[in-house]
């Protein structure tokens, strides 16, 4: 029973010699397949004097009880051998020639000739010429060995030919020998050799055996002619396993007649490169010293002479002769497929010839996928599928799904091809075999991704729908990550599990999800992801995956820096560079510049050394709360010193603000293209690019030199008012102070520079808003001189400033002191208390004592005016100052002002005349200090705090 | 019996838009069985690319056989296939029952679309879609 099927056969291999290349003795392997892979170059000869060519198959490896199917297909039969030995000593070389022998039994009854091959004997033996033993100094000095094979080819083929013709001749003998196979000789025994069904079987069989001759031989009609009768013969007789037999070498002639490219695939090229290397080999080898080996030809030479000259006179045998017209006899493509199924199904009727059935389909796969018939070609290899030879050992069970892998990948059925592919990989790591093949695994594995529409590349899952059957996709990478963990490379598992979670995060289910970052987390502390490729040692890059949804962010905004720290152009500077822009003031052409969107500019600029922000809107898509560590901004442009932050967001935020800062160390256009983190222990880069569906307002800023920075401090509070200033600048201090009406107070402001930079510039600017009083006098005033004989202002110094705040405001009018008047009961007709007539700042100088209920009531903050202004510091320095930026800095004051008196009685008493009258007023002395009030022609009354007066 | 219902999304997607088995345990074996079922669509729909498209039928018949279960497919004008695993031994099935199979599924799917609010390549989750696969699973297990 032929138990190890060649997956690899097809349909021409029935065409071919089988010649078996062994070393014996102790041979380095690396010499061997030298050596080998030169002889197996010369797979196709020219036979000398003929238009025939022979092709040759060679084999390493070959096991003996396949050589016993040898009559039932001659191509199964080692017909010769070549042995490679190494001998340096001829002292070794009577032991070296026994072992050639020995080997030579091995095969011994189907060689038709066999070859020695000497290397590293020199002398004396070395110098005999002998036919069957070559002798070269070393693996390096064999030139002859090509021409050696030709030689040795021919020699077999002259035996071919001779047994070709012996065979053929003795037709309807009385003495045809029965073929068969291996497990048929027990059956035979006893059988009546008498009878004419017998004689049939014997005639049928070996006329398809002289068919397989005839194909070896090159002479493929011929071959035909016989295999039709062998048919025909052994149909009569039902002997279908040799009818099989005959059917397949039928198929087999026709598809080297239709298709001389080849069906196996790699085999044709490596016939073409053969048959080229071997006529460049003849070219080369065939003058010199190698000319003396002719001289000794085998006797089988002689023989050969003897056979062509047979051959040229006689013409071809008289069975074989034209009477069939040739294109008859070759089957039409279709035709092929059909006999290889009729001859598949004559196999299956043979147990032991699961063999024969199982190759027979793979060669009818590999001639319909030529064919382009997918749809056959798959039922072939479905009934393959389910042939069961015997227990295969594990290694037979990889290489069986290996095959059916490659011959569905070969009719176009990819899926089914990574489907076999993924259980040879797993036969790999069996749990069976003791040592696990993890390494060949993960290979088989890798192959399987096309089948599966993956690629390890994270940009082809970014853009658009998810492509490919999910559940069966993560199998696999689950599949990748646990084969290259029992490899022993963490940075692998760590990128094919980085890639699960970020390519198939949509897929997974919650509690996959915590898995999945479970063991990612246990990988990467022992080995952090990176964004480095890595290389796999069959030259495969594994790009790096950035997880780009671990958080997934949805808008990028770069910041402009706070009020007072943006920089301002000198105006007269800021004209001319517009004016030189474009004589335009608007032009329809500058639309079209505006698509390159990311890389639009902003409108702000950026300091050098200053803290710049960029917002992020991001959100955690994950079950469970999300660490992100070290999440800093890309940039390119200008040295970026990156301020990495670590953030946690909740289970499956929402959006959620991010800002990520950092310092630009040098001037020029700084453009933010993407973040940085850490998640899981894998280190991403995310790039904006690569990033669907992210809003940005820009990303490319200009950063300009650097300028000092002031810090105000002031004598006064805090104020938790802010003003809301019309030009649009805020205020960066507030700072609040309650005065009573024309009280004068000095404010000391104290500017430090904190910055890096000299502060050399300074100018201060005041602006009053929102007031609708009247105002009297100079409200702020200053002396600039004195704080500017301190400048330049080094960095970390502090220089003075005093500004004088002084209030005098119109207090009267007052609704509620009006209130307070007609609450007295007291007319005072004709003198209607709204007219202007009383509306006098300060008023007249009589006082009166107040009853303390009043007081209390009149306390009342309501009676509070308040006045704001803004202190405006444009100030300037280093670097920056030299491009002409300021920088504003705003002091907003919040003054409150209390009037200092009340009138809390108004009363009139009459006067001498009766036109005019006295008019009384209760003044009160608000405050807690003392105060003068003066009127027009009247000496200054000095009111004491608390104090009420007429 | 175990049985198994797919409809699967068009190329280059070709993920399942929705999937049904019974049992529900050992799912991926059929997932498996389902997409290596796809070479054998892509390869019959193909062939009939020569044909007429409009007058082709849409029903493929049995896509292949394993040795536990038989895999008919249906692919209609937009290249929705519809996949239908049922167990080889279920001889009560008959080419005409399955083919009434996926008429029904094709005539339930095409209820989904003509819904506004599901976009074409959505998984199904539609309730009407889930009861008319149960009763149909129902008939065959």
């Amino acid at each position: 029973k032929m138990s190890v099927p060649d997956y690899m056969q097809c349909a021409e291999d029935h065409q071919t010699l089988l010649v078996v290349v062994q070393p014996i003795g102790i041979v380095p392997e690396e010499s061997f397949f030298r050596i080998y892979k030169r002889i197996s170059a010369v797979s196709q000869v020219s036979v000398r004097d003929s238009q025939r060519v022979l092709y040759i198959r060679y084999r390493h490896h070959y096991p003996p009880e396949n050589n016993e199917w040898g009559d039932f297909q001659t191509h199964r039969k080692v017909v010769g051998l070549i042995t490679i030995t190494d001998c340096s000593s001829a002292k070794d070389w009577p032991q070296t020639f026994e072992k050639f022998h020995l080997q030579k039994e091995m095969y011994g009854s189907t060689l038709y000739d066999s070859r020695l091959f000497v290397f590293g004997l020199q002398g004396e033996i070395a110098e005999q010429p002998r036919t069957d033993v070559a002798f070269y100094p070393s693996y390096d000095e064999c030139e002859s060995v090509e021409k050696r094979i030709e030689d040795f080819i021919e020699s077999l083929f002259i035996v071919l030919e001779s047994k070709r013709l012996d065979r053929a001749t003795d037709k309807s003998g009385d003495k045809i020998p029965l073929l068969c196979v291996p497990f048929e000789k027990k059956d035979f025994v006893g059988l009546d050799t008498d009878s004419r069904h017998y004689k049939k079987r014997c005639q049928g069989r070996m006329r398809k055996h002289v068919g397989d001759l005839c194909l070896q031989a090159g002479m493929l009609q011929d071959s035909l002619v016989h295999y039709h009768m062998a048919v025909e013969l052994l149909r009569s007789v039902n002997d279908f396993l040799w009818l099989g037999a005959a059917l397949e070498g039928l198929c087999s002639a026709s598809v080297i007649y239709h298709y001389p490219g080849g069906t196996g695939g790699k085999v044709g090229s490596r016939r073409a490169q053969g048959g080229s290397l071997s006529a460049e080999a003849g070219n080369r080898h065939r003058p010199g010293r190698d000319r003396i080996l002719i001289f000794f030809l085998p006797s089988a030479h002689f023989l050969s002479c003897f056979v062509l000259g047979a051959l040229t006179s006689n013409g071809i045998n008289a069975d074989t002769s034209a009477e069939i017209g040739r294109a008859k006899n070759c089957l039409s493509p279709e035709d092929i497929i059909d006999k290889y199924k009729e001859a598949i199904s004559y196999y299956g009727k043979y147990k032991n010839a699961g063999v024969i059935e199982l190759e027979a389909c793979v060669k009818a796969v590999r001639v319909l996928a030529i064919q382009k018939r997918s749809m056959e070609a798959s039922e072939f290899l479905q009934n393959a599928v389910y042939i069961n030879l015997r227990q295969l050992s594990e290694e037979e069970k990889i290489q069986r799904y290996s095959i059916l892998s490659e011959l569905y990948e070969r009719i176009g059925f990819h899926r089914k091809s990574a489907f076999f592919k993924r259980i040879a990989a797993m036969q790999c790591a069996a749990p069976s075999i003791p040592e696990p093949g993890w390494r060949a695994c993960y290979k088989l594995l890798l192959e399987t991704l096309p089948g599966y529409s993956l690629s390890l590349d994270p940009k082809d899952f970014s853009k658009g729908t998810h492509r490919g059957w999910a559940a069966v996709q993560m199998r696999l990478l689950h599949e990748l990550v646990y084969a290259s963990r029992r490899m022993g490379n963490p940075a692998l598992c760590v990128r094919h599990l980085s890639f699960l979670l970020q390519t198939m995060l949509d897929f997974l289910s919650d509690q996959e999800k915590k898995d999945v970052t479970q063991s990612l987390e246990s990988y990467t502390a022992k080995c952090p992801g990176t964004m480095e490729f890595i290389t796999l040692p069959d030259g495969l890059k594994l790009p790096p995956v950035p997880f780009t949804k671990l958080p997934i962010v949805r808008s990028v905004k770069l910041l402009n820096l706070p009020t007072s720290l943006r920089p301002h152009k000198m105006k007269s500077l800021l004209g001319q560079n517009v004016s030189t822009k474009s004589p335009f003031i608007y032009s329809p052409i500058i639309a079209h510049s505006r698509g390159e969107e990311r890389s639009k500019k902003i409108d702000f600029q950026w300091v050098q050394g200053d803290v710049c922000e960029v917002q992020l809107m991001v959100y955690n898509p994950m079950p469970f709360e999300l660490r992100v560590e070290n999440m800093g901004l890309l940039t390119t442009g200008v040295e970026f010193e990156s301020l990495p932050a670590a953030l946690s967001l909740p289970a499956e935020s929402g959006l959620y603000p991010v800002t990520l800062v950092g310092v630009p160390q040098t001037t020029g256009q700084i453009t933010v293209n993407g973040y940085h983190t850490s998640v899981f222990g894998v280190f991403s880069d995310c790039l904006l690019d690569n990033l669907p569906g992210v809003k940005t307002n820009g990303c490319t800023v200009e950063v300009i030199p650097a300028l000092p920075r002031l810090q105000i401090s002031t004598s006064l509070p805090r104020s938790a008012h802010t003003l809301q200033p019309s030009s649009g600048d805020e205020i960066s201090t507030n700072v609040s102070v309650q005065l009573y009406n024309g009280e004068t107070q000095q404010l000391i402001i104290k500017l430090e520079n904190i910055g890096t930079e000299p502060l050399e510039k300074l100018e201060v600017t005041a602006k009053t808003v929102n007031t609708k009083e009247k105002l009297y006098g100079d409200f702020l005033s200053w002396k600039l001189e004195d704080t500017l004989s301190q400048f330049p202002l080094k960095p970390g110094k502090i220089a003075t400033f005093t500004v004088n705040i002084k209030v005098k405001l119109d207090f009267s009018c007052q609704e509620n002191l009006l209130q307070d008047l007609s609450d007295d009961g007291i007319s005072v007709s004709g003198l209607p208390l709204s007219s202007p007539f009383r509306q006098v700042v300060k008023p007249r100088v009589e006082t009166k004592p107040i009853n303390p209920q009043e007081s209390s009531k009149v306390g009342d903050f309501s009676h509070v005016k308040t006045l704001e202004a803004i202190l405006n510091f444009k100030y300037s320095g280093g670097p920056g100052h030299v491009e002409g930026y300021y920088r504003n800095l705003s002091l907003g004051l919040h003054v409150e002002v209390e009037p200092s008196v009340f009138f809390t009685r108004v009363s009139t008493l009459p006067a001498t005349s009766t036109r005019q009258c006295h008019l009384l007023l209760d003044v009160f002395n608000s405050t807690e200090h003392e105060l003068t009030i003066s009127a027009r022609n009247n000496e200054d009354l000095i009111l004491h705090a608390g104090e009420c007066q007429r | 019996w175990p049985v198994l219902i797919s409809v699967i999304c068009s190329p280059p997607q070709n993920y399942p838009l929705y999937i049904r088995s019974i049992p529900t345990e050992n799912e991926l074996k059929f997932h498996y069985t389902v997409h290596t079922s796809l070479d054998v669509v892509d390869e019959k729909i193909s062939a009939m690319g020569k044909a007429l498209v409009d007058q082709r039928e849409l029903y493929l018949g049995l896509l292949y056989p394993t040795e536990d279960y038989k895999v008919y497919g249906y692919v209609t004008n937009s290249k929705v296939k519809f996949v239908m695993v049922v167990d080889s031994s279920n001889t009560a099935l008959r080419d005409n029952e399955i083919r009434s199979m996926f008429r029904k599924l094709h005539n339930s799917y095409t209820d989904i679309m003509c819904n506004p609010f599901y976009n074409p390549g959505d998984r199904i989750h539609s309730r009407a879609f889930d009861s008319m696969v149960n009763s149909m699973m129902m008939q065959v297990c």
